[in-house]
């Protein structure tokens, strides 16, 4: 796609709903870049460089002036939308706009839609959140506005948003999101806690790993790795005098 | 019975032809959707219990056929005696039996049902004498209003699946497509795109499965062709999409098919098994070994789910939203597959091709657009119902020879066409051509056919706010410049019709219209400016008066507008009974008194008065 | 693979200098990063040097549902993709020697990438107690 080119030249664009472990969708718009072609008689056209395809002979201008001005007044929309989300802020900032021109959402989150957390959970292969609702009214949510009963707790959609909005907490070896509860998984020597019982299982199915991997942290596993390493390493010494 | 060849099919066309022939008179009673909601269907029960009763010689029960919408809506319910084409118009229940015994049996004319003319009063009997219908020419609604949609044998006597045989016996996959091509027939569904090349793209890709699906979304407001051809015709769809599934080498089609139709499913699922059972669907194809089948998806009653990508994510069970198309879906359509999607009107059409020859065809209409086009002709016209007329014929011939002119004696003042992503019209630009083209040139679109016509009652501002709200309502919501562009669009939109906008706002909502126009990931975005565009290309006075002075021309938005009474009041007590919120006093025979801080300008007064006592400033 | 990462932990005096080193290696924006190693005492004075070994079947690798760790085929290390890598955790519970490490300072997920081809703590280990050969 024409936007792995652009950043290999090293221009910068913005692209809010680009990441690598997802499909490309054009939801956010900001990547939008000027294509024309010699035989086009200056005719141009406006396409999302994440989806458009590098073909021979395309001319592509990332900063012309009306690419400028898309870029500009997508961000004060959004910024009309989102007044909160810091990105937004810093994004619309850079392109010059500090106050959105358009009326202001009085309520709402911060939510760009840009579809990234839907679409890393269908990677992941739940699917268990989606957009729901159409136009303005759109949320992303679990079936029927309810705790969706496909989340396993992995947090990748929370990881992934660019404007934080998926709220979260990890409490007392209980984790909350999407208004679903989680048991996190306590180490059995210290009690520390990584991912939840539902993402270990999870893994334990889907990749074929042993279940004893999931018992114990991090630390406790490079301790008991230590351990035996030292114990070979006495008993080969022993063995030596 | 299996017809699994083509001689038994013309043995079974002569049988039919001649069963219809044996009906010495036939009453057709138009269950279109204007009609039945005027009470047809009863009509239709009646006149079945009448004609049975009155057991009449050469007139069986089988005589009275239902059909679909024969046309001139605004005169319905109506009934039509063959062969004579004796019309009649705004027929009750309790008529039924004087048609029956008087005009059936007797020959006698009824003369309070008959069509009068609007100007001379002329009443005329035979309604292919009606200008409303003499100017029109059928080819995509030939055998709407025409035929039973139930009845597999009436659309066999008139030449239905003809073509098919002669496609599948006859032509090679190439020689079709070439057909098609040469027909010059464009997407009726409003894009306008060459089917040919749709066809000759789809056969090329290497796949080992393609789709053919046909779009009977008809999301436009006001727009009602497709309904009609699916409701009064589904065969016509069904041998269309054959057609199309033997040039581009297709097993399997789908019909999508908007929620709020479902008649048009009743209808098009009787048909399928009908055809099924005969053998001239599914397996083995008039025993050529040719199989294509038909599904129908139903949509949810999204107007996105009219556009291409959105629509076959939906037939997938996805949720219907649109992709970028810079892969087109011919390409990559239904679950990744070479995908063929035409509009119902355009599959009507195909039947017709074959039959009578591409070149036939591309002498009808204008050299870039051949052919007819199907309008369903609503708004201040008197003639409101549904047309189809040559391209090339223009606006000014639709809305008053066949349209007969505006309602009431009042003054033209725009034509809406194109549904949303279209534009309006004003009176310079009536005697420009009907056709895929110049009207776009213009600022408008010809669109799928949704043609409303205004009258000077109408404020422009508010149809552009009225649009816009729709297209915020229809919105996907997946990029932002058509979910909060739009918004934002319709929202200074209202802040016009409110009286509360600065000039500067005309300014930002061209250059804002401009981005959504550039910027948006499907059509409806990329149109979706366009209610917008073209009203105050046109109309841009109209914008300055709500803005500059708080006024509204067209007597319209409310809060720019005062209702009051003046001196023809009778007292007559009508607007006081009416009044919602009682804003008007007053006693009998003396001149009411309207509270201006109570009316709500709701309009009902005026709607009732019958001494023109109410003014509107 | 070319290239065969070892470990002598008899060698190990548990001086730590590997672990400077690779934090500073994997310095960004003026901050080190986590280190990768640690010298680990299994007994009084007795150290063993904890580091990936790049296992030829890797549990990080089979546990990350978004493809984000591969083989580098040139250096032999399992690296993490940090564009593709949406901080889960699952390679950090599922590593079972538990040398996938959160990096809370770079706010990342982090494993030893044999730092391209010239591990560092190679180089530091004053008792070469750590060894990056050819095959």
């Amino acid at each position: 796609m024409l936007l792995a080119v652009i950043r290999r030249q090293g221009i910068d664009i913005p692209a809010l709903c680009h990441h690598e472990a997802i499909e490309p969708t054009g939801n956010c718009r900001l990547c939008t870049v000027e294509i024309t072609r010699e035989n086009w008689g200056g005719w141009k056209k406006y396409v999302t460089s994440c989806l458009y395809p590098v073909e021979e002979g395309l001319i592509v201008n990332t900063h012309s002036e009306p690419v400028m001005q898309i870029r500009r007044t997508i961000l004060d929309l959004q910024l009309a939308n989102c007044p909160n989300a810091e990105l937004i802020q810093e994004l619309a900032a850079e392109y010059g706009i500090h106050e959105t021109s358009y009326e202001k959402q009085p309520e709402g989150d911060n939510c760009i839609m840009c579809y990234a957390c839907t679409r890393i959970c269908e990677v992941l292969g739940c699917s268990a959140i989606s957009p729901v609702n159409r136009g303005h009214d759109k949320v992303i949510s679990g079936p029927f506005g309810e705790a969706p009963p496909d989340c396993i707790g992995c947090l990748a959609c929370a990881q992934i948003c660019p404007t934080d909005v998926i709220p979260w907490s990890d409490k007392d070896g209980v984790r909350t999101i999407w208004d679903k509860k989680f048991d996190l998984v306590a180490c059995k020597k210290c009690g520390k806690t990584i991912i939840t019982r539902e993402f270990a299982d999870f893994l334990i199915e889907r990749r074929k790993l042993p279940r004893e991997y999931f018992n114990i942290c991090d630390d406790c596993k490079r301790q008991e790795l230590a351990d035996k390493m030292g114990g070979i390493i006495s008993q080969a010494e022993e063995a030596a005098l | 019975m299996r017809i699994d060849s083509i001689d038994k099919l013309n043995r079974w066309r002569e049988e039919c032809r001649d069963n219809l022939g044996a009906h010495k008179k036939k009453i057709m009673v138009c269950l279109g959707p204007g009609c039945l909601a005027g009470g047809s269907d009863e009509i239709l029960e009646e006149f079945i219990k009448v004609v049975s009763d009155r057991k009449i010689k050469g007139v069986s029960v089988e005589a009275v056929k239902k059909t679909g919408c024969h046309g001139l809506c605004a005169r319905g319910p109506l009934v039509v005696i063959e062969p004579e084409g004796i019309f009649y118009s705004k027929v009750k229940k309790a008529h039924v039996a004087d048609i029956v015994d008087k005009t059936v049996v007797k020959g006698e004319l009824i003369d309070k049902l008959l069509y009068a003319d609007e100007t001379s009063g002329e009443k005329i009997v035979d309604y292919r004498k009606i200008p409303f219908y003499a100017r029109q020419k059928k080819i995509a609604l030939r055998n709407v209003g025409q035929i039973d949609p139930d009845s597999l044998e009436d659309y066999v006597a008139r030449d239905g699946y003809a073509a098919l045989a002669r496609v599948l016996t006859g032509m090679k996959p190439q020689e079709v497509i070439d057909a098609v091509t040469a027909s010059g027939l464009r997407g009726r569904g409003g894009g306008g795109f060459p089917a040919g090349r749709k066809w000759a793209t789809c056969a090329k890709i290497d796949s080992d499965v393609r789709y053919v699906l046909c779009n009977g979304d008809e999301g436009d407001p006001g727009a009602f062709m497709d309904r009609c051809i699916m409701e009064g015709d589904p065969h016509t769809v069904l041998e269309g999409m054959i057609i199309c599934a033997y040039a581009v080498g297709s097993g399997q089609g789908y019909i999508y098919v908007r929620e709020e139709y479902p008649l048009a499913v009743i209808n098009l699922q009787k048909a399928i098994e009908a055809a099924r059972e005969c053998g001239l669907l599914g397996e083995n194809i008039l025993g050529t070994g040719f199989s294509f089948d038909i599904g129908i998806s139903r949509g949810g009653g999204a107007f996105v789910c009219g556009e291409s990508s959105a629509l076959m994510k939906s037939v997938a069970g996805e949720i219907g939203e649109p992709r970028a198309k810079y892969i087109r879906s011919v390409v990559r359509g239904l679950h990744d597959k070479p995908t063929v999607l035409n509009n119902v009107e355009s599959y009507a059409n195909v039947p017709v091709i074959i039959d009578r020859g591409a070149e036939w065809f591309a002498s009808i209409g204008t050299e870039k657009s051949t052919g007819t086009k199907a309008f369903s002709l609503a708004g201040k016209v008197n003639n409101t119902g549904l047309i189809e007329v040559p391209m090339g014929i223009t606006l000014r011939e639709i809305i008053y020879d066949i349209g007969g002119g505006i309602q009431g004696g009042r003054e033209f003042k725009a034509v809406q066409t194109g549904g949303p992503s279209g534009g309006c019209l004003p009176a310079e630009k009536l005697d420009l051509s009907v056709d895929f083209d110049t009207l776009t040139e213009a600022g408008s679109m010809m669109g799928s056919g949704g043609m409303i016509v205004m009258d000077d009652r109408t404020c422009m501002v508010d149809v552009a706010r009225y649009f816009l709200k729709f297209l915020v309502d229809e919105s996907c919501g997946k990029c932002v410049p058509c979910r909060e562009g739009l918004f934002q669009l319709h929202r200074m939109c209202e802040r016009i019709c409110e009286g509360r906008a600065e000039e500067k706002d005309l300014a930002i909502m061209r250059d804002l219209s401009e981005v959504i126009h550039r910027a948006s990931l499907c059509g409806l975005g990329q149109s979706g400016p366009n209610p917008f565009l073209s009203t105050v290309m046109y109309f841009e006075d109209e914008y300055l008066a709500h803005i500059r002075d708080r006024k509204c021309p067209g007597k319209v938005c409310r809060e720019l507008i005062t209702y009051d009474i003046n001196d023809k009041c009778t007292g007559c007590l009508a607007c006081i009974s009416v009044c919602p919120v009682d804003a008007i006093t007053g006693e009998k025979k003396k001149k009411h008194v309207l509270n201006q801080d109570l009316c709500t300008k709701c309009g009902s007064c005026y709607a009732v008065c019958t001494y023109d006592a109410i003014d509107i400033e | 693979m070319k290239f065969r990462f070892e470990v002598i932990p008899s060698l190990c005096i548990g001086c730590r200098t590997c672990e400077l080193a690779c934090a500073f290696t994997h310095s960004r924006d003026k901050k080190p990063g986590r280190s990768r190693i640690y010298p680990i005492a299994y007994a009084d004075d007795k150290y063993v040097p904890v580091v990936c070994l790049q296992c030829d079947d890797a549990a990080c690798a089979k546990s990350c549902m978004f493809d984000a760790i591969h083989r580098n085929e040139e250096t032999g290390a399992m690296e993490i993709d940090q564009e593709r890598c949406v901080k889960c955790m699952a390679c950090v519970a599922a590593c079972p020697y538990g040398c996938a490490l959160v990096d809370d300072i770079h706010d990342e997920i982090v494993k030893c990438d044999l730092c391209e081809g010239t591990p560092a703590c190679v180089q530091f280990c004053p008792t070469k107690a750590l060894v990056y050969r050819r095959l």
